[in-house]
């Protein structure tokens, strides 16, 4: 059996977690959650991965239904595969799956230079844990990106 | 019964494993034996072995990307479909599958 303990902290922290974004565009939520990562250094150039995500996007939907999307680009303008995760007080028009209103986004950003596949089976847990209805729903509503951290961490167990 | 699959996605980073475990949990909910493959960026997972593609039933692709390996198939029940569906509706995709096999027996 696997014992490894599954530490996200590499991917994501506080910092790049913001639960009362003003965006109301899905181009603003882009944009801010990209914002999130080029701040802490994972991500160099900013027009470039949203170039990236965009050409994603076109790919078909990342809306994953029940109110939550997942935009995600894969670039070496990302120094370090991170993840940003934001909460608009408002529903953002955007492709989904159902017909629910999305006002959560989980952005993954996912480096060609960096060679940790450690990172990208992280990533891949994190994508699969977004299948349990439950941390889905406490991603929504939890009160502080601590929360939010801890969900997915034991989700992705 | 029992169900093996393989899930890719476009990026190989994210809808792969969303809708492997989507798949997971809707055939064991349905009582049923389950393994998804996944090929995705970080390469291929769970790979299925022949005595389990021997042994299932049915066999669901859940790719947006054509897969490697398909030919391993090629003598199973076969449901393909692009990676929404399984993360859409898996449970209605597990009645469909157990409809069509029951259907054929």
């Amino acid at each position: 059996m696997e014992t490894e303990v599954i530490d996200l902290s590499e991917l994501m922290t506080e910092e790049t977690i913001d639960l009362e974004m003003d965006a109301t565009t899905k181009e603003e939520v882009i944009s801010q959650l990209v914002d999130l990562l080029v701040q802490k250094g994972m991500v160099e150039s900013k027009a470039q991965f949203i170039q990236d995500v965009y050409e994603r996007e076109q790919g078909g939907a990342t809306g994953i239904g029940n109110g939550i999307a997942i935009p995600h680009g894969k670039s070496d303008s990302v120094r370090q595969t991170a993840i940003a995760i934001g909460r608009t007080k408002t529903a953002v028009a955007w492709e989904t799956l159902d017909d629910e209103p999305i006002s959560t986004f989980i952005l993954f950003a996912v480096s060609d230079k960096d060679k940790n596949n450690l990172h990208l089976k992280l990533l891949a847990k994190i994508a699969g844990s977004l299948a349990n209805d439950y941390v889905c729903d406490t991603v929504k509503h939890a009160n502080s990106p601590k929360k939010v951290i801890e969900t997915l961490q034991e989700g992705s167990q | 019964m029992k169900i093996i699959g393989v899930a890719a996605c476009t990026a190989g980073v994210a809808h792969t494993y969303l809708a492997k475990e989507k798949l997971l949990n809707a055939a064991k909910e349905a009582g049923h034996q389950v393994k998804i493959e996944t090929q995705g960026t970080i390469g291929t997972e769970d790979e299925l072995t022949n005595q389990e593609i021997i042994e299932a039933d049915a066999v669901i692709i859940a790719a947006d990307i054509s897969i490697s390996g398909r030919d391993r198939f090629k003598e199973k029940k076969v449901i393909q479909i692009p990676t929404h569906i399984a993360m859409k509706s898996p449970k209605a995709l597990m009645k469909k599958i157990e409809d069509e096999l029951n259907a054929t027996t």
